[in-house]
């Protein structure tokens, strides 16, 4: 589709309409490769950790029995693909909403069972500052995870059984399957899975999804995202590392209201290995779960750490923004010792441009803007023809050799508005990011877009063709960025036009993800403007300028909500993480029935 | 650094103060009085002579106090492990209906107070866990003296323990980064503390368990640290500066700090 994901409002089904939906699913998924009959005829005793009992009679390669507990038997159909020495098969219990996905390794008769489930009214916890539970919709599909093992009469029960793992973290991977779907996935938290729908999505952005990950041997893994806050589709596979194959499942709801509930066989290869950075004594046994509370379960089931930044969201008006915006606009704390969130790691100020008159002439019929810097915290500009000067204040970094890189509020502008200037003082090259506060979507979201061009000014000849270009340089790099002590975060720069983040647990390990569109815009070798916007999510935008020389950033935020519009400060320090090759994957392509 | 040292001056007037009316015991004194106490049991004591009499009701207080000093400890660490694993709401049985937690410049007073400060401030700050002494932070010998000292007729007693502490307050901020991090039981700004509980206890006449009536926590230092790292360096915090209800998990009343 070509309305990004985080846009696209999705319907919200009833349980009534899911069971309708859910109906065709007694006969078994579809897939476009041949099922396996390696099942037909067989009786299997699944005994699980923490979990059901699964007792499985095969009649033939499309229906099974199935009795929960020693309950009684439920018919269903199914569908089985072999990977290797594994078994994979999923089937539905149409009545209960409810199905099983089952990877057995016949090596070590050791079993993962994801249980899958719709309609299960899961709560989680209120969002900060709110009172009242979330609670799931019904289309989202939830899953509950279960170790264990084939029950062999004569054997004891094994003493180490799958479990879930870090050992995946930091890697990414090409995918094709059976179906034709390409697909990024960067495997980049213990908790979510960053991809990119190469096929489904018209715009190549990226996207975060919760995720479990479990070790079955040094070269298969088996996985599972849900596309939380947008379809509710659930997929899982297992792959083996060693030939890039995997055999997989994918169910729900997609953007039509359309049931998927199919099979697959893919190919693909691994596009790189970032690092992880937690302890090497750590090896991510443990998922990360948050607990509703009143949860009789502990861990309840179902839950899981999910990050609902569009649920949450509260929309304002444009003209609510405006309204807080002309009691309180600040800049910089208003002061110029304020405190500055996720500043303590910043670059120091500079007075690179104290005492200099510029023009920034930008092309096309942009701004032309001129410029008077009064000292160190305070500037005039002048819009060409305006014939009246504004005094702002601003801050500017020296952010590489001669390079002045300041902002300033744009005086009185409506919807407020701001500018983030590069201004090359070698060659006179400029880039201006505009802001101004409010998209189609939400008044307390922030617009922004590059402009490109060139001063005028003193001892500076600039040129008449070249100009600062947007670039994909940095797409496939990760940083760890560490705006103080008490908070980090890695960036990936997941596609020409997006870049997801993820926050890590105190012993590093890499947790909660989220996503954004962004731009890159080149300055110099290695020196980028990076600008995201964090949309349907708090909707405030940050742009620094990455030297990744002396790996370090600088730059400003710019946001608006009922408390008012603030042009911030941020800045940190970098490690460079580790690199994906992908940038062959993306670019302007002929595309069919996206 | 020069802190520490008032503070440990302070103590030590307290102590001398204390001592004519109470009877301290002190880490190698009370192994002194065990080994006084198992001799004494294996004399002939029950012999019924006058002297022996009088030893038997030694022996029966020394007894006693070897029992409440047990139960006070037991008591203090049962405190300790239950902020170690973050069981906020697990220590407040042990406080007495009107006890009194004096913290970072805030009186917590009564049932409601002492929860406050528990399930609202430590929970949410992760205040409590355990962790080594900050590097370059070690207390001199005087300031680990910990002291336990029972009342003459048994139904109260005082204690000074030392303190090596994770403390906490939430990042207030409205930055995804610290909702994302909040989601995963962070976005918490954390350092170390040291110092020394000053404790009141009463012993339950009905229930015969012992229950703190006064703590206080005597901050000797504080330091950006964390466990793993190699450095750590001395950090200000700000105090209480509101009480409740402006603040939610506020204190009863202000107090200045020595």
């Amino acid at each position: 589709m070509n309305i990004p994901m985080h846009r696209f409002k999705y319907t919200k089904l009833t349980k009534k309409q899911i069971a309708i939906a859910l109906k065709v699913t007694e006969n078994g998924p579809k897939c476009a490769s041949e099922f396996s009959d390696v099942l037909k005829g067989k009786s299997l005793k699944i005994v699980t950790q923490d979990g059901p009992v699964l007792e499985y009679a095969f009649k033939d390669k499309s229906k099974l029995t199935l009795s929960e507990n020693g309950g009684k038997k439920i018919k269903a159909g199914y569908g089985a693909l072999t990977l290797d020495q594994i078994v994979f098969f999923s089937h539905m219990i149409v009545e209960d909403q409810r199905g099983y996905n089952v990877y057995i390794d016949q090596d070590t008769n050791l079993v993962t069972v994801i249980e899958v489930g719709l309609s299960t009214k899961r709560q989680e916890p209120p969002p900060i500052g709110g009172t009242d539970p979330i609670v799931v919709d019904d289309r989202e599909v939830q899953r509950q995870i279960y170790f264990g093992y084939i029950e062999m009469k004569g054997e004891a029960p094994p003493e180490e059984l799958h479990h879930l793992t870090n050992r995946i973290e930091g890697k990414g991977m090409y995918w094709k399957q059976d179906t034709g779907h390409e697909i990024l996935e960067y495997y980049a938290s213990v908790a979510n899975t960053n991809f990119v729908d190469l096929t489904r999505q018209a715009d190549d952005l990226s996207y975060v999804s919760p995720s479990d990950y479990v070790l079955v041997n040094d070269n298969t893994f088996i996985h599972q995202k849900t596309e939380c806050e947008f379809s509710g589709i659930f997929t899982s596979f297992v792959a083996d590392l060693f030939t890039c194959t995997q055999v997989g499942v994918r169910l729900g709801f997609n953007e039509k209201d359309e049931l998927e509930y199919y099979m697959f066989r893919g190919n693909g290869e691994v596009v790189g290995q970032i690092a992880y950075l937690e302890p090497f004594s750590e090896h991510g046994r443990n998922g990360m779960v948050i607990q509703a509370p009143g949860d009789p379960e502990v861990p309840g089931k179902w839950q899981r750490m999910t990050y609902r930044p569009a649920m949450t969201f509260k929309y304002m008006s444009d003209e609510e923004v405006h309204e807080a915006a002309v009691k309180s606009t600040t800049a910089f704390g208003g002061r110029i010792d304020a405190p500055q969130m996720g500043g303590n790691n910043n670059m120091p100020f500079s007075d690179i441009l104290v005492g200099k008159k510029f023009t920034l002439r930008y092309d096309k019929g942009g701004p032309v803007r001129h410029y008077e810097i009064i000292d160190k915290y305070n500037l005039k500009y002048m819009e060409e023809g305006e014939g009246k000067w504004h005094e702002e204040t601003y801050r500017c970094y020296e952010a590489d050799e001669k390079l002045a890189w300041f902002a300033h509020i744009l005086t009185d502008s409506k919807p407020r508005a701001s500018a983030m200037v590069a201004l090359d003082l070698t060659n006179g090259l400029t880039t201006c990011i505009h802001s101004h506060m409010g998209t189609k979507y939400y008044g307390n979201e922030t617009t922004y877009y590059a402009l490109f061009g060139v001063a005028e000014m003193e001892g500076v000849k600039a040129p008449w063709y070249v100009r600062h270009e947007f670039t994909d340089e940095l797409v496939g790099h990760a940083y760890s960025w560490t705006y103080s002590d008490q908070m980090t975060s890695m960036h990936i720069y997941a596609s020409p036009h997006s870049m997801s983040w993820t926050i890590f647990t105190e012993d590093q390990t890499m947790g909660a993800q989220w996503c954004s569109p962004c731009i890159y815009v080149k300055l110099r070798d290695g020196i980028y403007i990076f600008c995201q916007n964090e949309e349907a999510c708090n909707g405030a935008e940050m742009c620094e300028l990455i030297n990744t020389k002396i790996s370090h950033n600088c730059g400003f935020n710019f946001s608006g909500n009922d408390k008012g519009v603030n042009l911030g400060l941020t800045g940190a320090i970098a490690r460079h993480i580790g690199q994906y090759d992908i940038r062959k994957y993306f670019g302007p392509k002929i595309r069919k029935g996206v | 650094m020069n802190l520490a040292k008032s503070n440990t001056e302070t103590i030590r007037k307290q102590t001398d103060k204390g001592r004519r009316s109470f009877m301290w015991k002190v880490g190698a004194g009370m192994s002194a009085v065990l080994a006084a106490a198992v001799p004494a049991v294996a004399k002939p004591v029950f012999g019924g002579d006058k002297k022996s009499k009088m030893s038997v009701n030694d022996l029966s207080k020394q007894v006693a106090i070897l029992e409440s000093e047990k139960s006070i400890r037991n008591l203090h660490k049962a405190y300790e492990n239950s902020l170690d694993k973050g069981m906020y709401s697990e220590v407040l049985d042990m406080f007495t209906h009107d006890a009194e937690v004096i913290f970072n410049g805030g009186l917590f007073k009564g049932n409601r107070g002492v929860e406050r400060l528990f399930r609202g401030h430590f929970s949410t700050g992760q205040t409590g866990r355990r962790i080594d002494q900050a590097p370059g932070f070690e207390p001199d010998s005087e300031q680990h003296r910990e002291r336990l000292e029972i009342s003459p007729d048994g139904r109260t007693a005082r204690a000074r323990f030392t303190y090596s502490i994770q403390v906490g307050e939430p990042i207030d901020s409205d930055s995804v980064l610290v909702k994302m991090a909040r989601l995963q039981g962070e976005g918490v700004r954390k350092w170390w503390e040291g110092g020394m509980y000053e404790l009141s206890y009463v012993k339950d006449a009905g229930e015969g368990t012992w229950k703190i009536k006064r703590l206080e926590y005597r901050t000797l230092a504080r330091a950006d640290y964390k466990p793993g790292r190699s450095y750590a360096k001395p950090i200000s915090v700000n105090s209480f500066s509101k009480v409740y209800p402006q603040n939610p998990a506020g204190p009863d009343r202000l107090i200045s700090q020595a």
